[in-house]
């Protein structure tokens, strides 16, 4: 079987970079990425060839989950098998739609960067910590508002797209929530898993924003709005979103108004 | 002569193993292949395997066996799983999965529904008639897939092919 193995960047070991089709151009940082600002043709192509590249390292991920972890409980490695199915499906979608567009498949750079974080943790608690839990969650946030900004500028086939894919993405966060419960309920030692995964998640960031990606972890008004009702949906407490929220800018209103809400 | 409890509970574990086998070999592959076209069929097809071992993993514990029990196959079969997984390009994989190991296990699907009693082993004999259903897809996504990205004949299944019609039964004898 053809093993992915490590490299080291800025001290930090991950994973190296899965199979890409030759047309894309893989780059390490998010600086080396086009990011195009409004919701003009260009900008929107750029953003659903993203989004593309980021569902591919999703199935990638969870796929790689099956592999590397054949004795998790066969409940959790269903779910997976499910994700992997989903992010197949929004692969394809994004590609059609890509082309729809004008676009074509490695018009733009692309970043395996979850992949490479995600997959250098050992445990599948940790990985379903960063990758679904965080960088989902997170994208959740994205595509909510990128929904809106869809529906703004008129790209109605765009944001019923990417609509679809944010129900799915909501379960594969639900999901890891819900394992990532139990079996801390069945473990304890799980709970230093998550911590670890967390802080190698924020130790990655740190070391590559050094190395010049700018790819820190944004707050404030540069920060994706939070998506709470979506977050709610896929099983975050009230207290997590509430952090949440405070790590986004909104400390001051969070401790007035808790995101329990009416 | 039909098949006994205990040997359907054996062959039905030995092809929830396999289901899951190949689950984990398109998986495998998944984040090795380079075509983002092969990656979306290894996605879908993933979950079908999965669904297929889950089907089988039931049906084991209404044959006095385990919820989601798997028995190992015979060791010939083992090994030859085990080669179909190290092949590298897409059209060995291609060719690997969809014309060597699911001909191999539709053969072998199609030769319990002939020797189990199709009445009292209704349940069973559903979830491999599904399961063929789900092959003859898969094979023909295989086969559009081929001929969209253009990939050419890999004579890696006829080996395969050859070594899997050489094993005469893949359940393994009680221990």
């Amino acid at each position: 079987m053809t093993e992915i193995g490590f490299l080291e960047v800025g001290g930090l070991k991950l994973r190296e970079a899965p199979a890409r089709d030759e047309c894309f151009r893989l780059v390490l940082t998010d600086s080396e990425m086009e990011t195009l600002e409004g919701t003009g043709e260009l900008a929107r192509k750029e953003s659903v060839h993203r989004h593309m590249s980021n569902e591919i390292t999703s199935l990638d991920i969870a796929a790689q989950c099956l592999v590397e972890f054949p004795d998790a409980p066969w409940g959790l490695r269903m779910e997976l098998a499910r994700q992997c199915w989903d992010e197949s499906r929004h692969v394809a979608g994004l590609a059609r739609r890509l082309v729809e567009m004008g676009g074509y498949k490695g018009e733009f750079p692309i970043s395996v960067f979850e992949w490479s974080i995600t997959c250098a943790i050992d445990n599948l608690a940790g990985r379903l910590a960063a990758q679904n839990r965080t960088f989902e969650a997170g994208a959740m946030d994205v595509v909510g508002g990128n929904i809106t900004a869809l529906r703004e500028a008129g790209d109605r086939a765009t944001a019923d797209l990417l609509e679809a894919i944010l129900a799915d993405e909501i379960q594969h966060v639900r999901f890891a929530n819900r394992w990532l419960k139990k079996m801390a309920q069945e473990d304890r030692r799980v709970l230093l898993k998550l911590a670890m995964a967390i802080r190698w998640v924020s130790q990655v960031n740190a070391a590559v924003a050094v190395l010049g990606s700018g790819r820190t972890e944004l707050t404030g008004s540069a920060a994706p709005a939070v998506n709470v009702e979506d977050r709610r949906l896929a099983e975050f407490s009230d207290e997590e979103i509430g952090e949440i929220l405070k790590q986004a800018g909104f400390r001051s209103l969070v401790a007035e108004q808790p995101a329990t809400g009416p | 002569m039909s098949l006994s409890v205990q040997e359907r509970a054996r062959a039905i574990a030995t092809f929830r193993f396999v289901e899951v086998r190949l689950m984990e070999i398109a998986a495998a592959w998944t984040p090795t292949t380079p075509e983002m076209e092969a990656k979306v069929l290894f996605g879908r097809h993933i979950w079908d395997f999965a669904q297929h071992a889950d089907a089988l993993g039931r049906r084991t514990f209404e044959l006095r066996s385990p919820e989601q029990f798997s028995l190992s196959p015979a060791q010939p079969f083992v090994e030859l799983l085990a080669e179909a997984v190290k092949v590298r390009s897409t059209a060995d994989r291609l060719a690997a999965l969809y014309e060597a190991l699911l001909p191999e296990m539709e053969e072998r699907y199609r030769d319990y529904l002939r020797r189990t009693d199709a009445l009292v082993d209704a349940p069973s004999c559903v979830i491999l008639e599904r399961i063929l259903d789900d092959y003859a897809r898969q094979r023909r996504d295989a086969d559009r897939l081929r001929r969209e990205i253009g990939l050419p004949a890999a004579p890696v299944a006829e080996e395969l092919r050859r070594r899997g019609s050489s094993i005469q039964t893949i359940v393994a004898g009680p221990a």
